[in-house]
């Protein structure tokens, strides 16, 4: 397992485009920044925002998260397919902004995808969010800390290719936690991948599915650092120091999930939960046993975070 | 009528061998802190033997209006068959005490159009009263809410019985409990564990397992083994992708997992209604009928060995394929299957039974299968 630092803790920035005359909304949302169509700012910070003037040849735009169900016809089951930007962020470390331009009810969402990775963002809602999303602006601050190292234990070299993008995003939605890495790194990975070497071959990347499938196997699933049950639409992020964990929970779903089981290598008999939008904040049948720790949350919206302690 | 000898029954068993087609079977690994009974329920203390009771007046076929007393009577005479008691208070009070919470594991998979009859349930949960049992400690349980609100059972048992559902909404698993499961990987699924139902663990005392007699499009067959454990256990339908299924060894292996082996204590298939394809559902009427039977015992494998001759039967009769045919000439993905009773989506696996009596749960053989016919 290897330690990468978390950059410091960036909050999202809000796109506003509905004009000064909505600051009043604004600004019972909580929020105190956010950038504006040019021209606006002054006005902006006249009625108390710190206000930049928004210029989209800055940002990287981002996909909206969320999910799609694609009925499996054989199997007669729903097969949820996750569109999350976190694989995106794991590639691409180059100080990038980014920006969200998002469809109602999933600003919330994107602020807690941003924020998970660390990244500079950007968020343009759905007006109607505007409450939504200074709340979890609110909870994001709550529950900020002093940045701790990100866990991993998949080294993945990338080619840069969109095969091995796609490689990424099925291991990132699988929740097999990875980084990239310039060289193999066996010291500080459980499990190096290369794709175009013996162990996994080029044309196995051609499917995505079966090749994350593939180091899914390689690592086993003993080794790996976060399980989930009960949802296929939960996705993790973990950073610990190794007497602490924080564990990452975010659902892109759209819907509560109900009785989430989260199994964490290591054991950490202390567990504290803080989740947004629902009213159990109590992690449930914590158990530290056998080289894993495993909780249940009851009940989870958009995002949760565990704070797990040796 | 009533005929009191107990039938041999000699039937030929289908030819195919499960083993020799199952060689690499999905590794299991069950994780339950409960240690079996001295005697668990499933095969409980009759072993191999079965009371089948057959009354034309019980259902009428064509407007599935249930006659009460005929099921009454039905139900009396079955457990004293099962036991050999003169009276069936005796025989419920071998099983049920007043200390007893009772789970009633129905099957609504098909509800409203075919489920466990409620006016059977009712009559069940009468006689568990008739031998204190009291209301709030009867408990009829399933796993989708949505099924068993289409039922309303609540009409035909006293207030106070609870009925218990594990999924207010589909793949919840806070209704399960996250300490007894079985982990397998099938197809590379992501979610490796089916969870059992937590009042089968938290609560139970014991268990009646009340199952439809249902063709089913991937087990083959779904009766006493199937209800059970698909029906107590989280992410089951995971089992099945593309053609393929793992039900042959994963319904066996469920119905394996303590407590819910020691706990299930009686089997009483509901047969008054059946479906002879396009199960576990009943979409389509045409493939519905009329068995107008009920089978009491102990031993869940020999109760599904039978109905699997009641299902192949009527599936041959009709000129459908035989739930053995493994072929994949007749397999189809869509919705063919809805109208077609040419037409499946799995290979099916009624080999089950047969894999389930392997694990000790019942008697598969026929010939050591004794079966009291009754006739009302």
């Amino acid at each position: 397992m290897t330690l990468c630092f978390f950059l410091a803790a960036l909050l999202p920035w809000l796109h506003w485009d509905q004009g000064p005359a909505t600051a009043d909304a604004v600004k019972q949302a909580g929020i105190e920044r956010l950038y504006v169509p040019a021209g606006q700012e002054s006005a902006w910070k006249a009625a108390g925002f710190e206000a930049r003037s928004f210029d989209a040849a800055q940002f990287v735009k981002l996909p909206a998260p969320g999910v799609e169900y694609k009925m499996n016809v054989a199997a007669a089951t729903s097969m949820p397919w996750v569109d999350a930007n976190g694989w995106r962020f794991e590639r691409d470390r180059g100080g990038h902004a980014y920006y969200y331009n998002v469809p109602w009810r999933k600003a919330p969402l994107a602020a807690a995808e941003a924020y998970v990775y660390g990244v500079e963002a950007v968020i343009h809602p759905d007006a109607r969010d505007i409450g939504a999303f200074g709340q979890m602006l609110a909870f994001l601050r709550n529950i900020d800390r002093p940045p701790m190292p990100v866990m991993a234990n998949i080294g993945i070299i990338d080619d840069g290719s969109a095969a091995t993008g796609e490689v990424l995003n099925l291991m990132a939605r699988r929740n097999l936690l990875f980084q990239v890495v310039q060289a193999p790194d066996p010291k500080k990975y459980d499990l190096a991948v290369q794709i175009g070497t013996k162990d996994f071959p080029k044309e196995e990347a051609a499917n995505p599915y079966a090749f994350a499938t593939l180091i899914r196997q390689k690592l086993t699933d003993e080794k790996r650092l976060l399980r989930i049950y009960g949802s296929d639409v939960v996705l993790g992020r973990m950073a610990g120091d190794g007497e602490q964990v924080r564990v990452h929970l975010i659902n892109y779903g759209g819907g509560k999930v109900e009785g989430l089981r989260v199994r964490v290598r290591g054991e950490y008999p202390h567990g504290a939960l803080a989740a947004i939008g629902v009213k159990t904040t109590a992690l449930v049948d914590l158990n530290a046993a056998d080289g894993a720790t495993e909780f249940t949350i009851a009940e989870m919206g958009v995002y949760a975070v565990v704070d797990l302690k040796r | 009528m009533e005929r009191r000898t107990f039938l041999q029954a000699a039937a030929t068993a289908p030819a195919v061998l499960a083993a020799t087609l199952h060689e690499d079977l999905p590794k299991y690994r069950i994780v339950s802190p409960f240690q079996a009974t001295a005697h668990p329920g499933m095969p409980g203390p009759y072993p191999g033997k079965v009371a089948q009771v057959h009354a034309e007046k019980s259902i009428d076929a064509a407007s599935e209006k249930v006659d009460v007393p005929t099921v009454r009577e039905m139900i009396a005479q079955g457990m004293r068959a099962l036991t050999g008691d003169t009276d069936a208070r005796d025989s419920w009070a071998r099983f049920f005490t007043p200390a007893d919470v009772v789970g009633i594991k129905v099957n609504c998979s098909g509800a409203p159009r075919i489920m466990s009859t409620p006016e059977v349930v009712g009559e069940i949960v009468r006689n568990l009263g008739a031998v204190g049992v009291k209301p709030d400690q009867i408990w009829i349980y399933e796993r989708f809410q949505g099924q068993v609100d289409s039922v309303h059972y609540d009409r035909y048992v006293p207030a106070g019985v609870n009925i218990w559902t594990a999924e207010h909404s589909r793949g919840s698993i806070a209704g399960y409990d996250p300490k007894v499961y079985v982990e397998a990987n099938f197809f590379g699924e992501e979610d490796t564990r089916s969870n059992l139902s937590r009042p089968v663990s938290e609560r139970f005392t014991k268990i009646i397992n009340v199952p439809n007699m249902k063709d089913h499009g991937a087990a083959g067959v779904t009766g006493c083994l199937k209800n059970i454990a698909y029906g107590s256990f989280s992410n089951v339908a995971r089992s099945h992708s593309g053609f393929k299924t793992n039900t042959y060894s994963f319904i066996g292996t469920l119905a394996t997992v303590e407590p819910l082996r020691s706990r299930t204590v009686l089997q009483i298939m509901d047969g008054l209604r059946g479906v002879w394809h396009g199960g576990p559902f009943s979409f389509n009427r045409k493939f519905r009928f009329y068995p107008k039977q009920m089978m009491f015992g102990t031993d869940p494998v020999a109760i599904d060995r039978l109905e699997l001759d009641v299902i192949d039967g009527k599936r041959k009769a009709e000129h459908a394929t035989s739930v053995w045919d493994r072929s994949m000439s007749h397999i189809k993905a869509g919705r063919d299957y809805d109208d077609n009773p040419s037409i499946d989506r799995f290979v099916r696996e009624p080999g089950h039974i047969e894999y389930a009596s392997t694990l000790g749960l019942g008697v598969y053989d026929l010939q050591k299968i004794q079966v009291r016919k009754i006739e009302l």
